[in-house]
């Protein structure tokens, strides 16, 4: 069942504790990103002013948020506050003692990013030599620490054919869902994206797969996050919003506070240091945009608009700067 | 009877705004049965509950089903006993689900 309304504030925030990195992956979205970054304190003010409004989920993205040395001293302040947190790490910086500061502080999931079951693939595609075996490690210490454990993939030109081998290694690796990400023409990923993204016919040959699979599969979550999807199955029962659900569910907020609609839309609608959540989420122009978006071009004819509204809004504005355009990963022909 | 809670691993939020439209819509009698007003996420999905479901949830901290129809009887003007029959039809879905965690 459809929700009438949007909710009352976002679900989830992801939040860019910084945009410092130690990998320089070709795909990054954030790479290109400069924003001075909070300090502990003010962090910590901007989450009070959240957590009033009951967001259930925060998810530290990046950046890498491992590079914060008061990741665990933030993360411990927010479980107090009554939020669920999770973040997406590349797993190089973790040891056993992070691991076990993970669970102390409270995290609820914890995400590494592996790209390949190849080792030389991965790590070229993250330019880091050694990647891959970190990654491994590093959830192997979150396991050990009893810490709910998540692989995330970038799905793109080095890996769309092993999909089925990277599930098979996150389920080898204790992890309870594998997120199978569509590749965003964001940052880096706009630079990279005509070596890296796949064709609209490769993406639907690509999603038939792994949709298969996923019916298939009962002993890991697989998940495919892309509003596109609504071309070529029901949606799913848990479904509750159509198309994107960037500004519908979920906001992003930035190293110096700035929120943006998600993390590929670098549209600036305010910054929590001064406004409040509630009234950016309720009378943004912009949001307000892409919760009811316009059909236009293949999408003013197409039967299946009113289920995938235009999929993924932030990949139609990166590469037309219209949020209302067709999704270019779209394979519905015209 | 045994006590009924919610499994503690589900997040859940009351939509306040949209319980207060439901309520209104329901004032003026008009269906909204459909409406949800409690979100649920469940191994990363999404769930909803109408209103007579996130009444029911939000009672599930310690409550045997007998109490829960007495407590829900005294706000939904219905017949007790069709009351009852949609609350052990609910609380027997939550079950199925692994949503409830009986004491």
């Amino acid at each position: 069942m459809y929700m009438s309304r949007i909710p009352f504030s976002p679900i989830t925030i992801n939040w860019t504790l910084t945009f410092r990195c130690n990998f320089n992956c070709r795909h990054c979205y954030s790479r290109p990103e400069k924003a001075p970054e909070l300090p502990t304190g003010q962090v910590k003010e901007i989450m009070a002013k959240v957590a009033k409004y009951k967001v259930p989920f925060i998810n530290y993205g990046g950046g890498e948020p491992l590079l914060r040395s008061d990741l665990f001293d933030l993360t411990g302040y927010a479980t107090g506050l009554g939020f669920n947190v999770s973040m997406n790490t590349n797993g190089f910086l973790m040891t056993e003692e992070k691991a076990a500061l993970a669970r102390e502080s409270g995290f609820r999931t914890v995400g590494i990013s592996i790209d390949s079951t190849k080792a030389e693939l991965h790590d070229d595609f993250r330019n880091t030599k050694g990647s891959h075996k970190k990654a491994v490690s590093a959830a192997k210490f979150l396991k050990e620490q009893g810490v709910r454990l998540t692989i995330s993939s970038v799905i793109c030109r080095v890996n769309h054919m092993e999909f089925e081998e990277l599930v098979r290694q996150a389920r080898d690796l204790g992890a309870e869902q594998i997120s199978l990400h569509n590749y965003k023409c964001a940052g880096m990923g706009f630079t990279n994206k005509d070596e890296l993204d796949l064709t609209p016919e490769e993406w639907k040959e690509f999603y038939l797969k792994a949709i298969a699979l996923r019916e298939k599969v009962t002993d890991i979550r697989i998940s495919m996050d892309d509003p596109i999807t609504a071309t070529i199955h029901k949606a799913p029962e848990q479904a509750i919003v159509k198309g994107s659900t960037c500004g519908k569910l979920s906001l992003n907020i930035r190293a110096n506070g700035d929120v943006t609609p998600c993390g590929f839309i670098p549209v600036v609608i305010g910054n929590l240091l001064k406004d409040d959540l509630k009234d950016l989420w309720d009378n943004s122009n912009i949001l307000e945009k892409m919760r009811n978006k316009k059909p236009k071009e293949k999408c003013l004819t197409c039967k299946h608009y009113e289920d995938c509204l235009g999929g993924c809004t932030a990949r139609a504005y990166a590469t037309t700067g219209d949020f209302n355009s067709p999704d270019p990963h779209c394979w519905v022909a015209k | 009877m045994r006590n009924i809670r919610r499994n503690p691993d589900i997040i859940w939020r009351e939509e306040e705004e949209a319980r207060a439209e439901v309520v209104r819509a329901m004032e003026r009698g008009d269906d909204a049965s459909g409406e949800g007003t409690v979100l649920l996420v469940e191994s990363g999905m999404m769930h909803q509950l109408n209103l007579l479901g996130g009444e029911i949830w939000k009672l599930l901290d310690g409550i045997d089903e007998e109490r829960l129809v007495d407590t829900l009887a005294m706000t939904f003007d219905v017949d007790r006993d069709i009351l009852a029959r949609d609350i052990r039809d609910f609380l027997a879905d939550l079950d199925r689900r692994g949503w409830l965690v009986h004491e």
